[in-house]
């Protein structure tokens, strides 16, 4: 095994061992709750860094993805009586045609119109959820989503959704790590890097980018289906465009291009509003300051800070 | 010999510059075919356009008896036809190792899913993509360097880290726009002397450059460019003596390195 | 009411609307041809316009001449403010990154808006006493007329400064190369700057002009931005002109398909709009091609 697998693979051991004995210490159900979501967090902003930080295109409508996921996934399992595995499957595979329609035109072309597809497709996505609501339940939600099971037994208290949901975030973490270190994540790289040089190496291109962004788009899928299935309801005002943009702000101040750094950026930022609430009246102020001062300061985000990463301050990359 | 590389009535307009019209020219295997012509000539535009970088208003170029002409950039590659830039395009972030192994793009086939999974097929071709790309790196004097970002190396090491790249995936013909632009004199040769080791493996080579003294010295071939038109095409010897190149390029006895 | 009445009544709503979209979307344009940088923070100059204009006009007591005026300029200096104090500042000029600092620009001006003017919905008088006036069988108030008449006039003005000062040409040069025009001695972080003071100012008149209209709370904006960036896409991204008509025509989409088909998805249009152009004609309307291919 090279170095760099040596270390990503002794970084997730640790990893792996804190969770397994987070639960020894964290006992309280609204605690164990908040790691959950930290877990979907992270899932969904693994898949998105693939495509912010190594093919460097942006979507601000992974929220519309996430929730994509958790309400056809929901619907199936709730009104049409599936089985919540095979609902979440088929939730990844219609989310992933859904990616390519959109991808398909706009990545072809130069320049960020990917952001602005994806930001209106949250826009009509989170309308369609309010107003279809014979099938969505409208703006109360959508309530009755069965749990998953794991042979018989259901996955519906907090502990047994944190190993699944933890353990989608081993697994998620892994296959990022392995497309990130092969010809395909090169290819990525060098895409983003110096495109004329990429294309003459031999690298498809519009190909690459449109199926990096259908990859994202399944990672925030399935953790949409994870999500849907634990809390048993789901609302549209979960998976708008603020979502969206949140979930790009993990990533960003995590560490663009950095898969641990995802990790952190969504680990810090997840419990901010919960820890914010202190001040419930400057929540806003607070968010949007430390933001702020994070982006101007450190754009290489925590990770790439750690790791005493340049700040390139002209260019494409990061 | 046969030419691998053919451009036939090659026309490009840009705006109201006509930067080539009607260009003929040929490029055999294993041979250095050098492409020159004063600044604007459209030297660089013949080899975009071979590349499919620019689309031409008008023309054909076939690679080995296939039409080439509105590939997209990446299938050129893949069938055996790879480049190098004036202006520097490393990977900057990537260190040289990588950019390397970026070049064996095309010369390997491993996927999304078999990436992901880490099939074992993946596993094979990355090890052969990681050795071949380190014996590149001997080859052009860059081994030690190997882990430094591109961005990082010094302008001469980034221009052979570019040949490294394209020469890679063992390509048939390769496109040098320009390689020891900005170079010293000891560089250009040591250049000289990998490009006529390039050709040696039977690898055909468009070399497009200013230097004439290293053109004269390693190209089999000259083809030479003036206002988007192709004057002439011949051996060194019989361009140095051509009248119409030497009207072109005035008191072009210096130009030809004649003096040195 | 005839069907050719119905007809003229949306077409009047739809180009007053469509009017306000023109405006906040020409100000998405000063930033992104001064900067690249698509500024979310736009639909916030909607609403500090709004809201300022309340505190001047209600809280002050300020006669209604001096007090919209007074908050223009208030916003003015607020996106002078953002661009010296968050975008110059800003270690990476790359485009992404300071994207998301116009972003958290507003998250946190939404937060400050929040603090200091509530959460409850404001109302700001119209212009003109609301006595409904009748053309071609549409029934319309004067404060339509004012949204169309004063867009026309601050459109005009632009094209002025932009065309006779040397300040607005010095803009237009650093737009188009700003090492070029450093060399020429134009400061162009100094017109990056003025180039959010007029997009902040263009904001607030919008807010002023439309709020009487919808309603004034510290988000109205928020929704309101979207729709100006989706007519600036429309229209063709960065150019001028094509936000003045893709506003328009955003806003008459807008008003005919709620008023001949259905409101329900009033919200979705504009953005089903927006995917459309970017499928079809990335380029916008009034663009000459369809976006560069890779």
């Amino acid at each position: 095994m090279s170095a760099q697998g040596k270390k990503f693979f002794g970084y997730l051991a640790a990893l792996a061992a804190v969770l397994a004995l987070l639960p020894l210490v964290v006992t309280n159900p609204y605690y164990l709750n908040v790691l959950n979501v930290v877990a979907l967090n992270v899932l969904v902003v693994t898949g998105l860094n693939l495509l912010i930080g190594y093919a460097g295109q942006i979507s601000l409508g992974h929220a519309a993805f996430f929730g994509l996921g958790a309400y056809i996934s929901g619907i199936l399992s709730g009104s049409y009586g599936w089985e919540p595995w095979t609902a979440l499957l088929a939730a990844a595979v219609v989310v992933a045609v859904v990616a390519l329609i959109i991808g398909l035109p706009t990545l072809r072309l130069e320049g960020n119109y990917l952001v602005m597809a994806t930001l209106g497709f949250n826009l009509i996505v989170s309308v369609l959820m309010v107003q279809l609501d014979d099938i969505t339940g409208g703006p109360s939600g959508y309530t009755g989503i069965p749990s998953l099971s794991f042979f018989g037994a259901p996955i519906a208290s907090d502990i047994s959704f944190y190993w699944l949901a933890w353990g989608a975030v081993l697994v998620g973490l892994i296959l990022a790590r392995n497309l990130v270190h092969s010809r395909v994540g090169r290819g990525l790289k060098a895409l983003h890097e110096a495109p004329l040089a990429a294309a003459a190496s031999g690298v498809p291109i519009e190909a690459y980018k449109v199926k990096v962004f259908i990859i994202s788009a399944v990672y925030a899928s399935v953790a949409g289906s994870l999500y849907a299935h634990y809390y048993g309801i789901i609302t549209p005002a979960t998976f708008d465009i603020f979502k969206s943009v949140e979930l790009v702000t993990m990533c960003i101040v995590g560490g663009m291009g950095s898969l641990w750094g995802g990790l952190f950026g969504a680990a810090l930022l997840t419990p901010m509003p919960q820890l914010l609430a202190v001040v419930e009246e400057y929540k806003d102020i607070f968010f949007g300051g430390i933001l702020l001062v994070l982006l101007i300061f450190l754009p290489q985000g925590l990770v790439g800070w750690l790791e005493g990463k340049r700040v390139r301050p002209g260019g494409r990359a990061f | 010999m046969s030419a691998l590389l053919t451009i036939k009535g090659l026309s490009v307009r840009f705006g109201g510059v006509q930067a080539l019209s009607a260009m003929d020219m040929e490029a055999p295997a294993g041979a250095i075919t050098a492409l020159i012509g004063p600044n604007g000539a459209g030297k660089t535009t013949a080899i975009n356009c071979v590349s499919g970088v620019v689309a031409p208003d008008a023309g054909r170029v076939s690679f080995d008896g296939q039409e080439v002409l509105g590939l997209a950039g990446h299938k050129l590659a893949c069938l055996g036809l790879t480049r190098t830039f004036q202006n520097l395009q490393v990977f900057g972030l990537m260190n040289a190792l990588e950019n390397v192994m970026v070049g064996m793009h095309a010369a390997s086939r491993g996927g999304f899913a078999a990436a992901m999974l880490r099939l074992p097929l993946l596993r094979r071709e990355e090890k052969a993509i990681r050795e071949r790309a380190e014996e590149m790196l001997s080859f052009f004097g860059l081994e030690k360097l190997a882990h430094q970002p591109a961005e990082e190396l010094a302008y001469g090491d980034q221009k052979r880290l570019e040949l490294a790249r394209a020469l890679a995936g063992r390509p048939r013909l390769m496109l040098l726009d320009e390689p020891v632009a900005g170079l010293n004199a000891a560089e250009t040769h040591e250049i000289g002397g990998l490009i006529v080791k390039i050709k040696e493996q039977g690898i055909g080579v468009v070399l497009v450059e200013h230097d004439m003294g290293l053109v004269m010295h390693v190209s089999d071939q000259v083809a030479v460019l003036s206002g988007g038109v192709l004057i002439a095409q011949g051996t060194p010897e019989e361009i140095q003596q051509d009248p119409e190149v030497l009207r072109t390029y005035l008191g072009g006895g210096e130009e030809f390195g004649l003096v040195a | 009411m005839g069907f050719g009445d119905q007809l003229a009544q949306y077409v009047i709503s739809g180009l007053t609307t469509g009017a306000v979209y023109a405006l906040v979307a020409l100000g998405f344009c000063l930033i992104y041809n001064a900067t690249r940088v698509v500024n979310f923070a736009q639909g916030d100059f909607l609403s500090l316009g709004g809201l300022m204009a309340y505190s001047l006009l209600i809280g002050a007591g300020l006669p209604m001449a001096l007090a919209f005026p007074l908050a223009i300029v208030a916003v003015a200096l607020v996106g002078a403010l953002l661009e010296r104090m968050a975008i110059r500042p800003a270690r990476s000029r790359q485009v992404m990154v300071l994207i998301f600092i116009t972003i958290a620009a507003s998250i946190l001006m939404r937060g400050i808006f929040k603090h200091l003017w509530g959460k409850q919905a404001l109302a700001l008088p119209p212009l003109s006493p609301e006595t409904p006036l009748r053309l071609l069988g549409a029934t319309f108030t004067p404060q339509n007329l004012w949204v169309l008449a004063i867009t026309l006039v601050a459109i005009v003005a632009l094209i002025w400064f932009f065309n006779r000062t040397l300040t607005g040409k010095a803009m237009r040069a650093t737009a188009i190369n700003s090492s070029a025009a450093a060399l020429m001695g134009i400061d162009a972080h100094r017109m990056t700057m003025y180039s959010f003071a007029l997009a902040g100012a263009l904001g607030a008149l919008a807010g002023v002009l439309i709020t009487p209209i919808t309603s004034l709370s510290y988000n109205v904006g928020v929704i309101i931005g979207l729709k100006g960036f989706a007519a600036a896409v429309l229209g063709g991204y960065g150019s001028f002109l094509g936000a003045v008509v893709g506003g328009l025509v955003l806003g008459l989409i807008e008003s005919l398909t709620a008023g001949l088909i259905s409101s329900v998805y009033k919200d979705a249009v504009a953005f089903v709009v927006l995917l459309l152009v970017l499928f079809l004609r990335p380029g916008g309307l009034l663009g000459v091609k369809g976006g560069n291919r890779v």
